[in-house]
């Protein structure tokens, strides 16, 4: 593993001041938004298809500069950086990992983006080795990527970026079209790296992942962030989520409906509810 | 962005309403017309009439500046290089070793521009008013076979989504930090693998996905296909394809049947 930069746990790595973004057709994603995100935190961003989600953190990491507002990246401007400068710092896999792989290793896909800031000899092996051990790689590194199968590409696409060893790492749906036990895998990886000390930006319709790992969630409609708490008190608030289109996760919403019955309202995971209801029912 | 890739915009003008055949007659008419026509006063009236169509149909002083930006600078180009290489007649206006500028040289430069300048413009128009799916269809009505048609259409829609496919792997490969503007031959020649590559993979398996959807929708299931809309000439139709050909008639017979030189 390689040690992080020493970094104040607490401290603003992104910074999004008043962004507004309008795109070239005209198309106004993001009307205003002001979001920090703090080293370590473990942010999912939620919201309805075209709530702007996308197109957030592509402000973080330069590939879309605000039409007005600022961002801030490490404390300085991202308007004088390169997207390749703050590649260091902001970490950005991709929905589609067939979008980004193209190497015939799967090593060789890994040390594109290290070799790309211009590291090289142990150095670079050391980090290729460590996002391919991250992200469970281990038995695929001399295999070409595109004959791996979806879950693997993605954690490959993964590892391509955390081998740039960023402080924080946005992950665009990286659960869509996996199974259950391939988003185990994955998100076992993901948490592994938060605790690492990494911030991870979650982008995901997946309320359950949401739920399991997020300590953090900004809830997203029509370019605004219409809900910024943790996720317990954003599965509780069943007015914003509906207004979002969005649903908690299954769980959530029986003990809302139970809720007469003296279960809490603000249950995230099943074990939480089994507890619950043991306390609503005077013990076990 | 994808918008500038198909450069049709939907409108309600005669043009836009026209049978895309006739259209198609028109532009291949104003094609030869641009070479059968060789005095420069000609060339200029024949583009003013085009620019006047321009006019007639709405088109955006953006857009069409967008999609004839190449032209205009090969026009340019044109307008300056053939004079430089064309030492013809007299009165010569500079002399420079074997270089020689003359009026003649000049005037012939001018007219190949807007030679260029028509040809390009014409088929601008129809472009911006067919919508890609009449122009196949007219194609097909005229006797092209409809699987060909097809494939033409396929393609033509695909070229906004390849090159939406293009940006997202471009994004894709900047996010690790892949620079185009930096590093050597050899490192910008490896930029262009990784963001081809992927595009074309990623474009294999939606042909792919394409012909599957295609079969399970009975592509191909009886030879004799039926349309939804068919293509029906109108009056009108009629009378702008007698205008076109009245337009081109007329100078082709003054040139080659009373020979006087247009």
């Amino acid at each position: 593993m390689i040690p992080l930069p020493e970094a104040d746990p607490g401290q603003r790595i992104v910074s999004l001041h008043d962004v507004k973004f309008t795109y070239d057709g005209g198309v106004e994603a993001l009307r205003g938004v002001n979001l920090h995100i703090r080293n370590g935190e473990f942010v999912a961003i939620v919201g309805g298809n075209g709530s702007g989600k996308t197109t957030l953190a592509k402000h973080m990491n330069g590939l879309l500069r605000p039409t007005s507002g600022e961002v801030m990246v490490s404390g300085k401007p991202a308007a004088g950086l390169s997207v390749a400068d703050l590649s260091r710092v902001v970490g950005y896999a991709f929905q589609n990992p067939d979008h980004q792989l193209f190497c015939t290793t799967v090593e060789a896909e890994v040390s594109y983006g290290p070799r790309n800031l211009g590291y090289h000899g142990p150095e670079l092996s050391r980090r290729v080795e460590y996002a391919i051990e991250a992200m469970g790689l281990g038995g695929f590194s001399e295999l070409p990527p595109l004959s791996l199968n979806l879950g693997q590409r993605r954690r490959v696409s993964i590892a391509a970026v955390i081998s740039m060893d960023p402080r924080v790492l946005i992950l665009d749906e990286p659960t869509t079209g996996l199974d259950a036990g391939e988003i185990r895998v994955l998100m076992e990886s993901i948490g592994e790296l938060n605790r690492e000390g990494r911030a991870i930006i979650l982008i995901t319709h997946e309320m359950k992942v949401v739920a399991e790992h997020a300590n953090r969630v900004v809830v997203m409609a029509d370019g605004r962030t219409v809900l910024d708490s943790d996720a317990r008190g954003v599965f509780a608030d069943l007015e914003v989520l509906a207004k979002a289109r969005l649903v908690p996760p299954p769980i959530s919403l029986l003990a809302h409906r139970l809720a007469s019955s003296g279960i809490s309202r603000d249950i995230m995971t099943p074990e939480e509810f089994v507890f619950d209801m043991m306390r609503a029912r005077g013990g076990p | 962005m994808s918008g500038f890739v198909d450069l049709y915009t939907a409108g309600d003008t005669f043009l836009h309403r026209m049978d895309p055949r006739v259209k198609m007659l028109a532009v291949l008419l104003f094609s030869l017309l641009a070479f059968v026509l060789s005095e420069l006063i000609h060339l200029v009236a024949l583009l003013a009439f085009i620019f006047l169509l321009l006019v007639l149909v709405r088109a955006s002083v953006s857009r069409t500046m967008f999609a004839l930006k190449f032209v205009l600078r090969f026009m340019a180009l044109i307008m300056v290089m053939w004079p430089l290489f064309d030492p013809s007649g007299t009165p010569v206006l500079a002399e420079l070793g074997p270089v020689k500028v003359t009026v003649p040289g000049i005037v012939h430069g001018l007219t190949a521009a807007a030679r260029v300048g028509c040809l390009a413009t014409v088929w601008y128009i129809l472009i911006f008013t067919t919508a890609q799916r009449d122009l196949v269809r007219a194609l097909v009505k005229m006797g092209v076979r409809f699987d060909i048609g097809l494939t033409l259409a396929i393609s033509l829609r695909f070229f906004p989504a390849f090159s939406f496919l293009i940006d997202s792997v471009m994004d894709a490969q900047r996010a690790r930090g892949m620079d185009f503007a930096k590093g050597n031959i050899l490192t910008r020649s490896k930029n262009y693998v990784a963001v081809l590559a992927p595009a074309v993979v990623t474009a294999l398996r939606m042909t792919d996905t394409i012909s599957l959807a295609l079969q399970s929708r009975a592509y191909g299931a009886r030879a004799d296909r039926t349309y939804l809309r068919d293509l029906r000439m109108r009056w009108s139709d009629y009378v702008a394809a007698s205008v076109v050909m009245i337009i081109f008639a007329v100078p082709v017979f003054a040139r080659f049947v009373l020979d006087i030189g247009v």
